[in-house]
Protein backbone atom coordinates (compact mmCIF):
# COMPACT_ATOMS: atom_id res chain seq x y z
CA UNK A 1 0.00 0.00 0.00
CA UNK A 2 1.27 3.38 -0.34
CA UNK A 3 3.49 4.70 1.98
CA UNK A 4 2.15 8.19 1.70
CA UNK A 5 -1.18 7.62 2.94
CA UNK A 6 -2.70 9.09 6.53
CA UNK A 7 -2.79 6.39 9.00
CA UNK A 8 -6.23 5.26 9.70
CA UNK A 9 -6.39 4.22 13.57
CA UNK A 10 -8.65 1.77 14.50
CA UNK A 11 -10.55 -0.30 17.01
CA UNK A 12 -11.37 -3.61 14.87
CA UNK A 13 -8.61 -6.09 16.85
CA UNK A 14 -10.82 -4.87 20.40
CA UNK A 15 -14.01 -4.90 18.95
CA UNK A 16 -13.10 -8.28 16.78
CA UNK A 17 -11.67 -10.05 20.29
CA UNK A 18 -14.96 -8.56 22.58
CA UNK A 19 -17.30 -10.39 20.28
CA UNK A 20 -15.22 -13.04 20.25
CA UNK A 21 -14.42 -13.19 16.43
CA UNK A 22 -11.43 -14.58 14.49
CA UNK A 23 -10.39 -12.72 11.68
CA UNK A 24 -11.90 -15.41 9.51
CA UNK A 25 -14.98 -15.27 11.00
CA UNK A 26 -14.89 -11.37 10.34
CA UNK A 27 -13.66 -11.53 6.63
CA UNK A 28 -16.14 -14.35 5.73
CA UNK A 29 -18.71 -12.06 6.98
CA UNK A 30 -17.27 -8.89 5.09
CA UNK A 31 -16.81 -10.94 1.85
CA UNK A 32 -12.83 -10.42 2.28
CA UNK A 33 -9.73 -12.22 2.56
CA UNK A 34 -8.86 -12.65 5.96
CA UNK A 35 -5.32 -11.30 5.87
CA UNK A 36 -6.65 -7.98 5.00
CA UNK A 37 -8.17 -7.98 8.08
CA UNK A 38 -5.20 -8.13 9.76
CA UNK A 39 -3.55 -5.42 7.55
CA UNK A 40 -6.26 -3.23 8.38
CA UNK A 41 -5.90 -4.11 12.50
CA UNK A 42 -2.05 -3.13 11.84
CA UNK A 43 -2.87 0.12 9.96
CA UNK A 44 -1.37 -1.04 6.78
CA UNK A 45 -4.41 -0.82 5.18
CA UNK A 46 -6.77 1.75 4.77
CA UNK A 47 -9.80 0.45 3.94
CA UNK A 48 -12.66 2.03 1.27
CA UNK A 49 -15.51 4.19 2.19
CA UNK A 50 -17.57 1.24 1.67
CA UNK A 51 -15.69 -1.41 3.57
CA UNK A 52 -15.75 0.69 6.29
CA UNK A 53 -19.08 1.41 6.61
CA UNK A 54 -19.77 -2.24 6.29
CA UNK A 55 -17.66 -2.87 9.16
CA UNK A 56 -19.70 -0.35 10.99
CA UNK A 57 -23.05 -1.92 10.06
CA UNK A 58 -21.71 -5.11 11.17
CA UNK A 59 -20.82 -3.96 14.42
CA UNK A 60 -23.58 -1.83 14.80
CA UNK A 61 -21.78 1.31 15.86
CA UNK A 62 -21.31 4.61 13.79
CA UNK A 63 -17.97 4.93 11.87
CA UNK A 64 -16.00 6.91 14.08
CA UNK A 65 -16.29 4.77 16.65
CA UNK A 66 -14.03 2.04 15.03
CA UNK A 67 -11.78 4.29 12.25
CA UNK A 68 -10.34 7.58 13.36
CA UNK A 69 -7.69 9.97 11.84
CA UNK A 70 -6.40 10.73 15.74
CA UNK A 71 -5.00 7.56 17.64
CA UNK A 72 -7.95 6.20 19.37
CA UNK A 73 -8.44 6.15 23.51
CA UNK A 74 -9.21 3.00 25.41
CA UNK A 75 -12.29 2.02 25.19
CA UNK A 76 -12.88 1.74 28.99
CA UNK A 77 -11.83 5.22 29.22
CA UNK A 78 -14.22 6.61 27.03
CA UNK A 79 -17.17 4.36 28.71
CA UNK A 80 -15.69 5.85 32.11
CA UNK A 81 -14.76 8.95 31.16
CA UNK A 82 -16.84 12.07 33.37
CA UNK A 83 -18.63 13.87 31.76
CA UNK A 84 -18.10 17.77 31.12
CA UNK A 85 -19.71 19.72 34.02
CA UNK A 86 -23.10 20.95 33.87
CA UNK A 87 -24.35 18.26 31.30
CA UNK A 88 -25.11 15.58 34.02
CA UNK B 1 3.35 -30.81 0.75
CA UNK B 2 1.93 -28.80 -1.64
CA UNK B 3 -0.40 -26.54 0.90
CA UNK B 4 3.17 -26.23 3.27
CA UNK B 5 4.94 -25.05 0.10
CA UNK B 6 2.00 -22.40 -0.45
CA UNK B 7 1.90 -21.57 3.46
CA UNK B 8 5.92 -21.22 3.53
CA UNK B 9 6.03 -18.77 1.18
CA UNK B 10 2.55 -17.18 1.80
CA UNK B 11 4.67 -15.75 5.02
CA UNK B 12 8.09 -15.53 4.02
CA UNK B 13 9.31 -11.71 5.43
CA UNK B 14 9.57 -9.20 3.08
CA UNK B 15 13.41 -8.68 3.29
CA UNK B 16 14.11 -12.56 2.10
CA UNK B 17 11.28 -12.16 -0.42
CA UNK B 18 13.13 -8.58 -1.71
CA UNK B 19 16.32 -10.69 -1.88
CA UNK B 20 14.80 -13.34 -3.83
CA UNK B 21 12.81 -10.96 -6.17
CA UNK B 22 16.38 -9.72 -6.68
CA UNK B 23 17.75 -12.78 -7.32
CA UNK B 24 15.24 -13.63 -9.98
CA UNK B 25 15.77 -10.11 -11.95
CA UNK B 26 19.69 -10.18 -11.60
CA UNK B 27 20.25 -14.30 -12.16
CA UNK B 28 19.63 -14.57 -15.97
CA UNK B 29 21.72 -11.53 -17.21
CA UNK B 30 24.38 -12.56 -14.88
CA UNK B 31 23.68 -16.27 -16.64
CA UNK B 32 24.00 -15.17 -20.01
CA UNK B 33 27.25 -13.52 -19.38
CA UNK B 34 29.10 -15.71 -17.44
CA UNK B 35 27.42 -17.83 -20.73
CA UNK B 36 29.44 -15.20 -23.28
CA UNK B 37 32.56 -14.86 -21.35
CA UNK B 38 32.92 -18.87 -21.10
CA UNK B 39 31.98 -19.35 -24.72
CA UNK B 40 35.98 -17.86 -25.75
CA UNK B 41 37.56 -20.25 -22.99
CA UNK B 42 39.29 -23.85 -23.67
CA UNK B 43 36.60 -25.37 -21.51
CA UNK B 44 34.46 -28.27 -22.37
CA UNK B 45 31.35 -27.44 -24.07
CA UNK B 46 28.77 -29.84 -21.58
CA UNK B 47 30.88 -28.02 -18.47
CA UNK B 48 29.72 -24.43 -20.18
CA UNK B 49 26.45 -25.63 -20.23
CA UNK B 50 26.44 -27.08 -17.16
CA UNK B 51 27.67 -24.17 -15.62
CA UNK B 52 25.16 -22.11 -16.74
CA UNK B 53 22.41 -24.14 -15.58
CA UNK B 54 23.55 -24.25 -12.32
CA UNK B 55 23.99 -19.85 -12.48
CA UNK B 56 20.05 -20.50 -14.46
CA UNK B 57 18.76 -22.39 -11.18
CA UNK B 58 18.80 -19.52 -8.52
CA UNK B 59 16.86 -17.45 -11.06
CA UNK B 60 14.24 -20.01 -11.94
CA UNK B 61 13.94 -21.07 -8.23
CA UNK B 62 13.22 -17.20 -7.23
CA UNK B 63 10.96 -16.66 -10.35
CA UNK B 64 8.67 -20.15 -9.15
CA UNK B 65 8.69 -18.47 -5.64
CA UNK B 66 7.74 -15.18 -7.05
CA UNK B 67 4.76 -16.86 -8.85
CA UNK B 68 3.91 -18.90 -6.11
CA UNK B 69 4.00 -15.95 -4.11
CA UNK B 70 1.23 -14.02 -5.81
CA UNK B 71 -0.80 -17.09 -5.14
CA UNK B 72 -3.24 -16.12 -8.40
CA UNK B 73 -4.11 -12.53 -7.25
CA UNK B 74 -1.62 -11.60 -10.47
CA UNK B 75 -3.49 -13.68 -13.03
CA UNK B 76 -6.92 -13.44 -11.82
CA UNK B 77 -6.41 -17.24 -11.22
CA UNK B 78 -7.89 -16.87 -7.64
CA UNK B 79 -11.44 -16.81 -7.61
CA UNK B 80 -12.43 -13.87 -4.78
CA UNK B 81 -9.91 -10.45 -4.89
CA UNK B 82 -11.07 -8.32 -2.47
CA UNK B 83 -10.28 -4.30 -2.46
CA UNK B 84 -6.90 -4.97 -1.21
CA UNK B 85 -5.56 -8.06 -3.63
CA UNK B 86 -6.82 -5.25 -6.35
CA UNK B 87 -5.19 -2.23 -5.40
CA UNK B 88 -2.08 -4.37 -4.62
CA UNK B 89 -2.11 -5.99 -8.59
CA UNK B 90 -2.33 -2.60 -9.31
CA UNK B 91 0.42 -1.42 -7.85
CA UNK B 92 2.05 -4.06 -8.73
CA UNK B 93 1.66 -3.73 -12.73
CA UNK B 94 2.17 0.16 -12.11
CA UNK B 95 6.11 -0.81 -10.77
CA UNK B 96 6.29 -3.24 -13.03
CA UNK B 97 5.93 -1.10 -16.08
CA UNK B 98 8.34 1.16 -14.25
CA UNK B 99 11.13 -0.85 -14.01
CA UNK B 100 10.42 -2.43 -17.75
CA UNK B 101 10.99 1.34 -18.75
CA UNK B 102 13.87 2.02 -16.47
CA UNK B 103 15.27 -1.49 -17.99
CA UNK B 104 14.80 -0.48 -21.84
CA UNK B 105 15.85 2.89 -20.84
CA UNK B 106 19.48 1.77 -19.48
CA UNK B 107 19.95 -0.91 -21.97
CA UNK B 108 19.46 1.49 -24.93
CA UNK B 109 21.76 4.23 -23.14
CA UNK B 110 24.40 1.55 -22.91
CA UNK B 111 24.37 0.36 -26.39
CA UNK B 112 24.11 4.05 -27.57
CA UNK B 113 27.66 4.62 -25.40
CA UNK B 114 28.93 1.48 -26.95
CA UNK B 115 28.48 2.32 -30.26
CA UNK B 116 29.56 6.11 -29.85
CA UNK B 117 32.44 4.45 -28.43
CA UNK B 118 34.08 3.15 -32.07
CA UNK B 119 32.29 -0.48 -31.02
CA UNK B 120 30.19 -2.04 -33.54
CA UNK B 121 27.36 -4.31 -32.67
CA UNK B 122 26.23 -7.37 -34.76
CA UNK B 123 22.91 -8.15 -34.27
CA UNK B 124 22.69 -12.20 -34.60
CA UNK B 125 21.07 -15.22 -32.57
CA UNK B 126 24.19 -14.46 -30.12
CA UNK B 127 22.75 -10.98 -28.85
CA UNK B 128 19.15 -11.88 -30.02
CA UNK B 129 18.07 -14.44 -28.43
CA UNK B 130 19.35 -13.72 -24.82
CA UNK B 131 17.12 -10.57 -25.16
CA UNK B 132 14.30 -12.43 -26.63
CA UNK B 133 14.17 -14.49 -23.73
CA UNK B 134 14.98 -11.87 -20.66
CA UNK B 135 11.45 -10.34 -22.45
CA UNK B 136 9.82 -13.57 -22.66
CA UNK B 137 10.72 -14.51 -19.38
CA UNK B 138 10.52 -11.02 -17.37
CA UNK B 139 7.51 -9.68 -18.92
CA UNK B 140 5.00 -11.96 -18.05
CA UNK B 141 6.70 -12.89 -13.91
CA UNK B 142 7.39 -9.05 -13.55
CA UNK B 143 4.10 -8.04 -11.81
CA UNK B 144 3.73 -11.13 -9.21
CA UNK B 145 7.70 -10.47 -8.72
CA UNK B 146 6.57 -6.67 -7.90
CA UNK B 147 3.92 -7.75 -5.81
CA UNK B 148 6.29 -10.12 -3.72
CA UNK B 149 8.73 -6.83 -3.48
CA UNK B 150 5.93 -4.09 -2.48
CA UNK B 151 3.62 -6.42 0.08
CA UNK B 152 4.33 -5.68 3.57
CA UNK B 153 4.94 -8.90 5.92
CA UNK B 154 1.47 -10.88 7.14
CA UNK B 155 0.21 -9.99 10.27
CA UNK B 156 0.29 -12.86 12.66
CA UNK B 157 -2.65 -15.06 12.95
CA UNK B 158 -5.09 -14.40 16.07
Amino acid sequence: MPDSHRPVHNRLAVLRAERGLSRKQLADKLGINYQTIGYIERGDYNPSLELALTIAELFRLPVDAIFSLRPMTPLSEEIFREPPAGTR
Amino acid sequence: MNTTITSEVEYLPRSRRRLLVAVALAGYPVAVAALAGLKHTSLNRWLILALFLVLLLPTLIALFVGYRYARGRIDGRRARLDERDLALRQQAYALSHRVLAATLIAATAITEIYLTSGNTLRLDANTFLPAAMWVIVYLPALPSLMLAWIETDQPADA
